[in-house]
């Protein structure tokens, strides 16, 4: 039982050694740089992806509201922008030629839906019977977002 | 008296290199080479995936087009190198009629991310770490420009069509009477850490 016990450590010892060369050579096998590589396109792919999904795309918003805005109504000053929750928002100011061209603005807005929560403020009636106002606004994502 | 005496000798001796040899060689350094072979398996079966999985991974890159793989370089580059991006921008101005008349960075901590994070794969000790932090950096351009609204609309056509991704993030125009405009601008650019 002894020398049963002696030869089977000795076959187990053996065992070890070899198992752990084929450790050490897998090891070597294994290249960080390559690992590495790999990782970062995954990243890049990834990342990129959902970049894009969030491109925004200003000009898309410019271009539905020269199709919205009557033509009664101009802006003389607009700040766009998009937080740090990924709201964005329109501020400026503006002059409508009338009441009634002010009215269409708003009524055109909602219409579109996609300028939301549109608030006119300020409103003044100046000398030549036009009207300035304030607008704040938040913007739908549909009306930012890029399209290729 | 022989007879019986070596039987009871054969016995103690017996017991006696069981207890002293067999006993403790099986529960002491047998256990523990048995525990280390099982470790080895366990991890050369994890080298044999790791391979596998490498070949795979090999193959479907290389069913990418070198192409598009290059352009997702550029989309998406391994540095900020706002410099270039900065000349860039300055050509795309002149191109789409804009004149720009101020650009810097803001390098505030709000506007700049991805600095103080950790390396997204990190060699240490032998060993590889992979980093679950955010892998993409982003830093903040602000832009004053000058122009005619369409010159606005093609610049900011030419910034969202941009090989490099790029977002404006916030935009300011101030009307004027001759046409002509002041804009400011804040965009966005993007890099992998």
């Amino acid at each position: 039982m002894a020398l049963g016990v002696f030869f089977y450590g000795r076959i187990l010892s053996a065992n070890e050694a070899s198992k752990y060369k084929k450790l050490t050579v897998a090891e070597t096998e294994i290249d960080s740089k390559t690992v590495e590589s790999f990782v970062r396109l995954r990243n890049r792919l990834v990342s990129g992806g959902t970049l894009l999904d969030e491109h925004v795309a200003f000009s898309g918003f410019f271009s539905s509201l020269e199709k919205i805005l009557p033509t009664t109504v101009r802006f003389t000053a607009l700040h766009l922008s998009i937080g740090q929750n990924g709201l964005s928002k329109i501020e400026g100011g503006g002059v409508a030629k009338s009441f009634n061209a002010l009215a269409s603005a708003s009524t055109a807005f909602a219409e579109d839906g996609r300028i939301k929560d549109a608030i006119f403020s300020n409103i003044n009636i100046n000398k030549d019977n036009s009207v300035s106002f304030s607008l704040s606004a938040t913007l739908d994502r549909e009306i930012i977002v890029f399209s290729p | 008296m022989n007879s019986r005496v070596l039987p009871a000798l054969a016995l103690i001796l017996s017991v006696g290199i069981f207890f002293a040899y067999v006993k403790p060689t099986w529960s002491g350094p047998l256990k523990e080479t048995k525990v280390a072979i099982a470790n080895y398996e366990q991890a050369l079966d994890a080298a044999d995936e790791y391979k596998k999985r490498q070949n795979e991974l090999a193959s479907a890159r290389n069913a990418i087009d070198q192409d598009n793989l290059n352009r997702l370089s550029v989309l998406l580059p391994d540095s900020v190198d706002n410099v270039s991006l900065i000349l860039d921008i300055n050509a795309l101005a002149a191109r789409s009629g804009l004149s720009l008349a101020n650009i810097d960075v803001l390098t505030d901590d709000s506007t700049v991310s991805g600095k103080k994070g950790n390396e997204s794969v990190a060699q240490s000790s032998g060993t590889l770490q992979i980093s679950r932090a955010n892998p993409v950096g982003s830093v903040d351009l602000s832009l004053s420009a000058i122009g005619t609204y369409s010159a606005l609309q093609s610049f900011l056509a030419g910034i969202e069509k941009s090989a490099r991704l790029l977002d404006v993030r916030d935009i300011s125009v101030k009307g004027s009477d001759t046409g002509v405009y002041n804009y400011q601008m804040v965009v966005r650019l993007y890099w992998l850490r």
